[in-house]
């Protein structure tokens, strides 16, 4: 039997409870017999199957999962009216478009059947991916709600890393270094843009006065936590991406120890071709691709393996059993270098 | 008359100037700062230029800055060239700068005009380092914006050096206005009989696709047809990412699009109309 919807705002998921509280009201709506499809979008590791599953815990029985796992052809396209439930959720939606002539049959085919069904479509997107699809195609305006995961902020980084963990597990180490660092830290603002609806998520620096009370005379100083600088950096590091967070706590935890020191940050000085940058943007819209999938999208347009090759010399692109991503860690300067060189819009 | 004029007035003000003695002292102190103002503009250009270049979507907000930056360092050294020489008074200064601007001016007024030329370029742009222009029926990149002269880079590669003072009489047109992108106007023409929907279709689809292209709500795209009486000519309009491969973008988009429209069954037609005579009758002469 399904939950009440009405419970989301008691069970609280960490960093995401606005966004949870939305879906719950877009439900609402559709159950009024308004047309009220969801489309959730983040940056590659910022969420997106947290909140899946998350909707499949809340609606239960209500809902029909449907992850898509490879690049979608118009005949693997699932019957969406057989499907039990009255809401859909499709996980990576990414899949339903690829960037070639002719590659967006299967998202059209899929478009028209959300508008013609009678059930909930929750959709989930790579941010990268929904940005080229919105610029090609309006896609925004088939979803009634959008929702942008945002970045997190250290304490939502911390108690999500954190609940892992029995109380106690984790040891936090100063290794001399503590002293001179974080006089601020990286938070993200969402702020509403004038004459523009939807929010944006800006860098913002906060300044750290507990940390600069410590330079006070030693009666006046306030005790600032290893653990709470630990985070901060990690935050840093990541820029409040959670899965990136996540994948830097495992790299730098040593049997359940870890120090400032153990954080390191990987730099990439990245200079590409108009090719290199291409198949790199596809990579991040996609998350992961087979060769055949790059090789159709392409076609003879490039010599795809030499691509390839550089880009895993770089540390840009790794090579899992065939199938190519970008590591954790690169996420954010490719991103970066993507949109500074006009391949993201 | 005038010139007599002039030469005795000339005479005059210039009698009146406190001139210093020339020595080697001064020559060589001139000479360092003709040399000193030459280095400091060509290390502007390339440093200046270098940055921009990694500047991504700013390269041109950099550039632009450029012909500004050099227009001050050689009226600084003139001012300075200036005042070693005969030390004026500040109306002596002007009468002087008026005098000797309008006398040289007959003798060079050529030269002035092309110097007035670059300074209103560099404050009333038309156009900007860095963006494709065509002046006087020569297209290409502005690579500099000189004191006399504009250097382009032709599609061929070719320097072109055209003085200032063309501003003045020839139009200019500049595809980006000091943007990165550029709109790209793609033609193609297929038979009559053929599937004009599917064309545009698969037209569309090489722009937007184009590992070139830039598309937001600011560089918009659309895909036209128009139908003339021996062929039908798709026409899509989009914007490159950036304006030095406006040739690549243009060429890989035609050859994806002919390769779908091949598969596709879409066949050119049999008549294809010069560049320049679209939408004109076989036999039938320009105006």
């Amino acid at each position: 039997m399904a939950e009440n919807p009405k419970e989301v705002s008691d069970r609280p998921v960490i960093g995401l409870e606005k966004e949870l509280q939305e879906i719950n009201e877009a439900v609402e709506r559709f159950g009024d017999g308004v047309p009220a499809h969801i489309a959730i979008v983040s940056e590659p590791l910022g969420g997106r199957t947290t909140i899946a599953n998350e909707i499949r815990r809340l609606y239960g029985e209500r809902v029909t999962y449907l992850p898509l796992k490879f690049v979608m052809s118009p005949s693997s396209l699932p019957d969406f009216s057989a499907s039990p439930g009255d809401i859909i959720l499709i996980d990576n939606c990414r899949l339903l478009a690829t960037r070639r002539i002719g590659g967006f049959d299967v998202l059209d085919a899929f478009l028209l059947a959300l508008i013609s069904s009678k059930k909930l479509f929750i959709t989930t997107w790579n941010m990268y991916s929904w940005q080229y699809l919105s610029a090609v195609m309006n896609i925004e305006a088939y979803f009634s709600t959008v929702i942008v995961l945002a970045r997190m902020d250290t304490p939502d980084l911390k108690q999500v890393i954190m609940s892992r963990y029995k109380p106690g597990e984790i040891r936090f180490i100063n290794d001399g270094v503590a002293e001179r660092s974080m006089f601020f830290s990286l938070v993200h603002k969402q702020v509403r843009l004038p004459l523009k609806g939807a929010e944006v998520s800006i860098p913002w620096i906060k300044l750290n006065f507990t940390l600069m009370l410590r330079r006070l005379p030693r009666k006046k100083r306030i005790q600032i936590s290893i653990e709470d600088l630990i985070f901060e950096k990690i935050n840093r590091i990541s820029r409040g991406n959670p899965g990136v967070a996540v994948h830097l706590w495992e790299a730098s935890l040593e049997d359940n120890v870890i120090s400032l020191n153990a954080i390191t940050e990987t730099v990439y000085s990245i200079n590409l071709d108009t090719s290199e940058s291409f198949i790199l943007t596809i990579i991040l819209s996609m998350k992961s691709l087979q060769e055949d999938d790059l090789i159709a999208i392409v076609g003879s347009e490039m010599d795809i393996r030499r691509v390839l090759y550089r880009l895993v010399c770089e540390g840009l692109v790794r090579n899992d059993d065939g199938y190519y991503s970008i590591p954790a860690f690169a996420l954010e300067p490719v991103a970066e270098y993507l949109k500074k060189t006009r391949r993201l819009w | 008359m005038a010139d007599t004029l002039l030469t005795n007035v000339t005479t005059g003000v210039v009698t009146e100037l406190p001139f210093k003695t020339f020595d080697l002292n001064l020559v060589l102190y001139i000479v360092f700062i003709i040399v000193f103002a030459y280095v400091l503009n060509r290390l502007l250009g390339f440093v200046l230029t270098h940055i921009s270049e990694r500047m991504g979507w700013h390269r041109t907000t950099v550039t632009m800055v450029i012909p500004l930056l050099k227009l001050i360092v050689s009226v600084t050294a003139l001012y300075y060239i200036i005042i070693a020489v005969i030390e004026p008074s500040l109306t002596q200064l002007i009468a002087f700068s008026g005098l000797f601007g309008a006398a040289v001016g007959f003798g060079l007024k050529d030269v002035f005009a092309d110097i007035i030329g670059g300074i209103v370029i560099i404050f009333e742009k038309p156009y900007q380092i860095g963006d494709k222009v065509s002046i006087g029926g020569t297209y290409g990149e502005v690579k500099n914006i000189g004191i006399r002269s504009t250097r382009l880079q032709t599609p061929d590669d070719e320097q072109v050096s055209i003085p200032n003072v063309t501003v003045f009489s020839q139009p200019v047109t500049s595809g980006n206005a000091g943007d990165l992108a550029m709109m790209i106007v793609i033609d193609l023409y297929i038979h009559p009989e053929s599937d004009a929907e599917m064309a545009m279709k698969i037209l569309k689809e090489a722009l937007v696709t184009s590992k070139y292209v830039i598309i937001s709500k600011k560089y918009t795209y659309t895909v036209l047809l128009e139908d003339f009486p021996f062929y039908m000519r798709v026409r899509a309009k989009g914007y490159v990412n950036d304006l030095r491969l406006e040739f690549e973008f243009k060429s890989e988009v035609t050859r994806r699009a002919w390769s779908e429209f091949r598969k596709a069954g879409i066949r050119p037609p049999s008549f294809v109309p010069a560049a320049g005579d679209q939408g004109r009758l076989p036999g039938e002469v320009a105006a």
